[in-house]
């Protein structure tokens, strides 16, 4: 599964507001970035050089799986507003 | 549009739509909020609809109605290392009559079906409505806001069926933190393959289904893979304890990429073209990780409660789901009868639980979570069992050993006789 063609095989629908917000200061001093390497969508990076992580909500299959594997607390995740986020059509 | 109902169900799922089903039959004013566009638009399981008679009994022969894909005739269940299998195959003419024992679906459809029902009987669905929490009054739950709309939803009874990830729950104060131990993470690739290939490839005929089952892929990491045929595609994924994922220091999509190129898999989705790719977490805490499921005003339904075991053979969910949701409809039908809405009467539900299949069964594997993180179970037992059949069937002139002088140098070789024990114990008493 080439993870950068997801836009291609799951239909999201934007919205303005993120439904992701990140503690970036918290997350510049976390050990691990589990977020990074655990999400199925591959939505975190994690920027050695300048030590900011950052996060793509757009294409997240809100899963929670971030949300769950952060031990700092850091990632505040709720459920993107009704009708916009992921959106399966055929799973 | 009225904004008080006489009872709230959050999430139309299978738990959330069948208890609306039934609460509406009952002639109750009963609210349906969906967060997705349509029901089934947020939902992802494997692909398996287990036979459940709560399904059966509201919907009778359901199987005519319903949009699934196959019935399963075929189970396989395969041992896996990096370059051998070993399966055992199971096909049962029982299983190809119905009342079916299990069938194939594909969630948008199914879901948005069994919603469409709950809507016949009179049930209001709301969709784009994204539940953030309880509202509280004297101690009881009375109703839910929800997200980016003023006001706020009243009933006498909520129930929550908003899924594995319950901030409903939660924020009632029914369950603590989310904690990776109890929880898997299962993705998935939907791949489309013509029917006629699928009924060759798989030797299925008519609306058969196969489900194949792979222990030992991901190599390393505690879960299991899956391939399902639908109609014209197959449901293709893998489920991963988070904290063994975590362990791991790999992505899901590079550890799903192990089982779509392994032999023995590659050969099966060969030519197929993905359609969807999806993820979702699984309660995987089994009987011990299930939480508070009522108090006051509020009852808590399906993979929001817990309700999903597996014992490395069995995984089951929906069936599960479906069968709380009927009985916290039950229950809630029972409390506004008797105009009493409080934790005491909501305890009938529990009760209710506790005496059907779906407590009991949880009960009796509930020792399987802790062999489920028996490491071993993963690569070396696979292993073994390849290297046992390796040697029976290879032929190269050297002198043989009896089966049961093989397997046992086999045992000792790759585990060891103190492990072994041990796991033989601990696997005895989680399945027997």
């Amino acid at each position: 599964m080439n993870i950068e063609n997801l836009p291609q095989v799951t239909q999201f629908k934007t919205d303005e507001q993120p439904h992701i917000i990140i503690d970036k200061e918290v997350c510049r001093t976390c050990e691990h970035h589990a977020c990074v390497m655990s999400c199925p969508a591959n939505c975190y990076t994690w920027n050695e050089e300048t030590g900011l992580l950052s996060v793509v909500y757009e294409t997240c299959l809100e899963c929670g799986t971030c949300y769950v594997v952060c031990d700092n607390k850091a990632i505040d995740w709720s459920y993107p507003r009704g009708g916009y986020g992921v959106n399966f059509r055929l799973t | 549009m009225a904004k008080y109902f006489d009872v709230i169900v959050v999430g139309a799922g299978p738990a959330g739509s069948l208890a609306g089903l039934k609460l509406a039959r009952a002639g109750l004013n009963v609210c349906l909020l969906e967060r997705g566009s349509h029901p089934g638009a947020k939902n992802m399981f494997g692909g398996l609809l287990h036979n459940t008679p709560a399904l059966n009994e509201l919907i009778p022969s359901f199987w005519e109605k319903a949009p699934l894909e196959r019935h399963v005739y075929k189970k396989v269940l395969a041992f896996m290392t990096p370059d051998t299998a070993v399966s055992l195959s199971f096909e049962n003419e029982n299983f190809d009559r119905p009342p079916y024992n299990g069938y194939t679906v594909l969630r948008p459809a199914f879901d948005n079906w069994l919603a469409g029902e709950a809507v016949k009987e009179g049930a209001l669905l709301l969709c784009d409505c994204t539940v953030i929490e309880p509202v509280m009054k004297d101690g009881a739950v009375v109703g839910v806001t929800v997200k980016g709309r003023e006001g706020e939803l009243r009933a006498n009874i909520v129930i929550a069926a908003d899924g594995v990830l319950s901030f409903l729950a939660e924020k009632a104060g029914l369950r603590g933190d989310f904690v990776p131990g109890t929880l898997g993470v299962g993705v998935k690739l939907l791949l489309g393959l013509p029917e006629a290939t699928i009924n060759e490839r798989f030797h299925l005929v008519r609306d058969q289904g196969a489900d194949i089952s792979f222990l030992g892929i991901p190599a390393g990491i505690r879960g299991g893979s899956f391939l399902y045929t639908n109609r014209e595609s197959l449901s293709v994924g893998m489920v991963m304890y988070l904290d063994s994922l975590q362990k791991s220091g790999r992505a899901p999509h590079e550890i799903f990429d192990d089982l779509l190129q392994h032999p023995q898999v590659k050969k099966l989705v060969k030519g197929a073209v993905p359609l969807e790719y999806s993820a979702h977490l699984v309660p995987e805490g089994g009987y011990k990780a299930v939480p508070t499921v009522y108090t006051n005003g509020m009852m808590v339904v399906g993979d929001a409660a817990g309700l999903c075991y597996t014992n490395g053979i069995n995984l089951e969910g929906i069936n599960l789901a479906m069968t709380s949701g009927v009985l916290a409809a039950e229950t809630a039908i029972n409390a506004i009868e008797a105009g009493d809405y409080s934790a005491r009467m909501l305890a009938l539900y529990k009760k209710k639980l506790n005496e059907s299949f779906v407590i009991k069964d949880m009960k009796k594997f509930s020792k399987s979570v802790g062999m489920m993180h028996v490491d071993r179970l993963y690569d070396t037992y696979p292993q073994l069992l390849a290297g046992i059949m390796e040697k029976i069937y290879k032929v190269d002139g050297t002198p043989r050993t009896g089966l049961f002088g093989l397997a046992r140098k086999e045992a000792m070789k790759e585990v060891g006789l103190k492990d072994l024990v041990a796991d033989s114990i601990r696997i005895g008493r989680a399945l027997l």
